[in-house]
């Protein structure tokens, strides 16, 4: 799906993605391997890497699917948006 | 050579205190503390997670107390992270804070005696000796690891005159709990009578303060989001820091 993004947008993406990942209180939605994948890439400071953003989007999704959605809007990300939408249990 | 530190209180979910674990090591501090209360993630999970996450910076809880953790569980737990973080660990050790030892209806009996017990006893333990100790609040019969482990530094953390005393006598560094400037030149003075009284020298002794900043765009926000931390350490103040800002002792308390 990180293909989708393309390169020139993936820095406010993923400074988006990280505000409100870290400012959530949905603390319980995140699963502890993608935590630590997550802190992982961070680690090795490869969070804007095409797997970093991928692991980043799946924890905004999971922990903030609307502000994730609106984030994308935002940056004009619309075929992401509907593949994520698509994907999203009802 | 002025060094920066920087504290957690780990009251937010693992990952998030280890991305700015991370951030901070990254931005250059050269010192990572842990708070450690009972109703906020365990200081020792913490920092071995921290411990894990970061290369250089050193760590460690800032500051536990021997009230609520057993000088020598607290010797083990520094012990343990030193192996994870060889070389990297720090104690910080006081007399704990009223509000939290009230809760939990711990007394916080001699303070001053308990810290300098404690100190005692860690750093016995912590040489491998079999430490048996027989003081007005803690005793200990051979108290002794089955593993290996080596002297960490201790850092006394301190308010009032005489515990900032003690920190000199008996510390390798102090850390200082006050934010005022007039605070910390009375604190740095008291620390410097008890650095005499141990025929010590200055340089012996690593002088740290904590300071607190509440840093937000809104003015308002960032008032909003000081006043908790404000009012516990005012809660946990001694008297005469009260008195000298004119804060009514019987309010704070």
């Amino acid at each position: 799906m990180v293909d989708l993004v393309d390169e020139s947008r993936r820095q406010a993406l993923l400074e988006k993605l990280v505000d409100f990942v870290l400012a959530t209180k949905n603390d319980e939605k995140m699963p502890s391997t993608l935590a630590r994948s997550l802190l992982h890439f961070w680690q090795q400071d490869r969070l804007m890497s095409k797997q970093g953003l991928a692991v980043l989007l799946e924890a905004g999704v999971r922990l903030e699917p609307e502000k994730t959605l609106s984030a994308l809007s935002e940056l004009n990300l619309k075929d992401l948006e509907v593949k994520i939408k698509e994907d999203l249990p009802q | 050579m002025t060094k920066f530190g920087i504290e957690f209180v780990p009251r937010e979910a693992y990952w998030k205190i280890m991305y700015y674990v991370i951030q901070a090591e990254r931005g250059g501090f050269s010192n990572l503390w842990v708070t450690d209360h009972f109703n906020n993630r365990n200081v020792y999970a913490t920092l071995a997670a921290a411990s894990i996450y970061t290369n250089q910076i050193t760590l460690g809880p800032g500051v536990t107390n021997p009230f609520m953790v057993n000088p020598v569980f607290t010797a083990q737990g520094v012990a343990t992270l030193d192996e994870l973080a060889p070389g990297r660990v720090v104690l910080g050790i006081g007399a704990g804070d009223k509000t939290t030892l009230d809760t939990v209806g711990v007394e916080m009996r001699k303070p001053l005696t308990a810290v300098q017990e404690s100190v005692a006893i860690i750093r016995g333990m912590l040489d491998g000796e079999s430490v048996s100790f027989q003081g007005d609040v803690f005793k200990t019969a051979g108290a002794k690891f089955l593993f290996k482990t080596r002297r960490i530094p201790v850092y006394v953390g301190a308010q009032g005159p005489k515990m900032l005393a003690l920190a000199g006598r008996i510390g390798d560094g102090v850390l200082i709990n006050a934010c005022n400037q007039k605070d910390v030149e009375l604190a740095v003075k008291s620390v410097k009578e008890g650095i005499n009284e141990a025929g010590r020298k200055l340089e012996e002794v690593d002088i740290a303060v904590y300071t607190a900043f509440s840093v937000h765009q809104d003015i308002k926000k960032a008032t909003k989001a000081a006043v908790p931390p404000v009012s516990f350490i005012v809660a946990g103040c001694p008297p005469e820091i009260l008195e000298r800002h004119g804060i009514n002792v019987e309010k704070a308390s």
